[in-house]
């Protein structure tokens, strides 16, 4: 691993912090009491600009670094608690979205918009799997609860967040497809710097 | 506002737990949070809330700091009790309310379940509040070296760690100027449907991505300039060590292991 791809995935890592807290800066993006994150638009093009092993590495780094007590999960939520909250999932999940949208645009020989688009919805459907039956398993294995929590209900919850993050997850394809062009390199394939 | 963060909640003060090694913290929380999970009646919860106790008293870090640590989980806790207090129907019935019958076995649930919750987190944030990130990180990193051999970069990745915390102000400051600039360019944030303000988001995010690569590139041919090359045959400034206390804090944790498990109700 070369010193380009360690501070590009670090700059990655804190990019994932600054996108899960958002609405510190822009606080318009707090809808009903929920705080939008755009983890997972960062996730997605992670995997997309820095191809699937340094995308997982990226997220794998935001994990740990989250876990071991800097405030980089959203609402500044940090430590080795997050590992009891039922959302700790959707953490998880970023770094098998990542790999996976990686994946796909590293197979693909000819990546076009549509390429990026697909991959994306599928890394998007990676992050949702994951992170709701997390949610479920969370409830009823570790909080015991009782039979009226169903499944039906935890992803009835996830339905508005879903909502958004098909915006940001075509917004994600459109900017993985043109941010090699904007910073002059490219990362995948041909003429990438450093694997 | 953004530049006031607290990055890390290390509380400097001295304490048995502040001496340790950061490597016996991390196998001794990793071991309780599996121990936790063995009490499961009156006299295990007791014991468990008796080893949370003893630890927080012997860390000597002001108690507030763990009732900062709680909150974000308060709501967490209060709703499976909640759960707990009106679904469960054992034991007798205590009270109704709001056409719900309150059963004795419900509380004693939801108290137990938020007792198991509650510690968690509390032994969960000793470990961040009695240890340096970069000592966490160092521990970290030596545990991650043996799987070096399946290709996991363990030091570099304990690097990227220690930079990626130092870059987060960086990149709320950089964020922070380029709203401002593109502001001054009649950028509207707040104004418009949703369509228009993810429009102008654009305009938001690819100056931060171009800017950050720049800076991620100016970073990386200052180390290559000064003749980085990875983990191979690096030396450290500072050396974790292993001593005495540590071995003790292990057989201390695995003796609660055991008490637990011998008063667990099977």
């Amino acid at each position: 691993m070369k010193s380009i791809d360690i501070m590009t995935i670090a700059m990655f890592v804190a990019m994932m912090a600054v996108a899960a807290n958002i609405t510190a800066i822009f606080p318009f993006l707090v809808f009903a009491g929920i705080p939008l994150t755009f983890q997972p638009l960062i996730a997605i093009l992670a995997g997309a600009v820095l191809g699937s092993r340094r995308g997982a590495v990226t997220m794998v780094v935001y994990t740990i670094v989250g876990l071991l007590g800097a405030p980089v999960f959203a609402q500044f939520h940090a430590g080795p608690a997050m590992l009891v909250r039922p959302t700790f999932g959707f953490i998880l999940s970023f770094i098998v979205a990542a790999y996976v949208v990686g994946k796909i645009i590293e197979k693909s020989h000819n990546p076009q918009l549509f390429t990026y688009i697909i991959a994306s919805f599928i890394g998007l459907a990676f992050n949702y799997f994951i992170g709701t039956h997390w949610v479920y398993f969370a409830y009823v294995l570790g909080f015991n609860a009782p039979d009226q929590f169903t499944y039906g209900i935890v992803w009835l919850g996830m339905l508005p967040l879903l909502i958004k993050d098909i915006f940001f997850t075509i917004a994600a394809a459109v900017i993985a497809q043109k941010l090699p062009e904007s910073v002059k390199r490219p990362f995948i394939g041909k003429g990438a710097v450093s694997h | 506002m953004l530049q006031n963060i607290v990055i890390g909640q290390y509380v400097p003060v001295t304490s048995p737990l502040h001496r340790l090694d950061s490597r016996s913290k991390l196998i001794s929380l990793l071991a309780l949070a599996v121990i936790v999970f063995l009490a499961n009646e009156f006299w295990s919860y007791l014991a468990l809330l008796a080893t949370v106790v003893l630890f927080v008293a012997l860390s000597r870090v002001p108690l507030r700091f763990f009732v900062k640590g709680l909150f974000p989980v308060f709501i967490l806790i209060v709703f499976t009790f909640l759960l707990h207090a009106f679904f469960t129907n054992e034991g007798y019935v205590l009270f109704s309310i709001l056409g719900f019958s309150i059963y004795s076995g419900g509380i004693e649930q939801g108290v137990f379940i938020a007792i198991r919750i509650g510690s968690l987190v509390i032994l969960a944030s000793l470990l961040t509040l009695t240890t340096k990130p970069i000592d966490l990180t160092d521990g970290f990193e030596f545990f991650l070296r043996p799987f070096k051999r399946f290709g996991l970069p363990a030091h570099e990745m304990a690097l990227m760690m220690s930079i990626s915390i130092r870059l987060i102000p960086t990149l709320l400051l950089e964020a922070d100027r380029i709203m401002k600039a593109q502001a001054a360019r009649g950028a509207d944030f707040t104004k418009g449907t949703m369509k228009t303000r993810l429009e102008t988001m654009t305009a938001f995010i690819i100056p931060l991505f171009v800017r950050s690569f720049k800076r991620a590139e100016d970073m990386a041919t200052a180390m290559d300039a000064r003749g980085y090359r990875g983990g191979e045959g690096r030396t450290k400034l500072r050396v974790l060590q292993w001593r005495l206390q540590d071995t003790i804090a292990c057989i201390v944790v695995g003796g609660v292991g055991v008490v637990l498990a011998i008063l667990r109700d099977f």
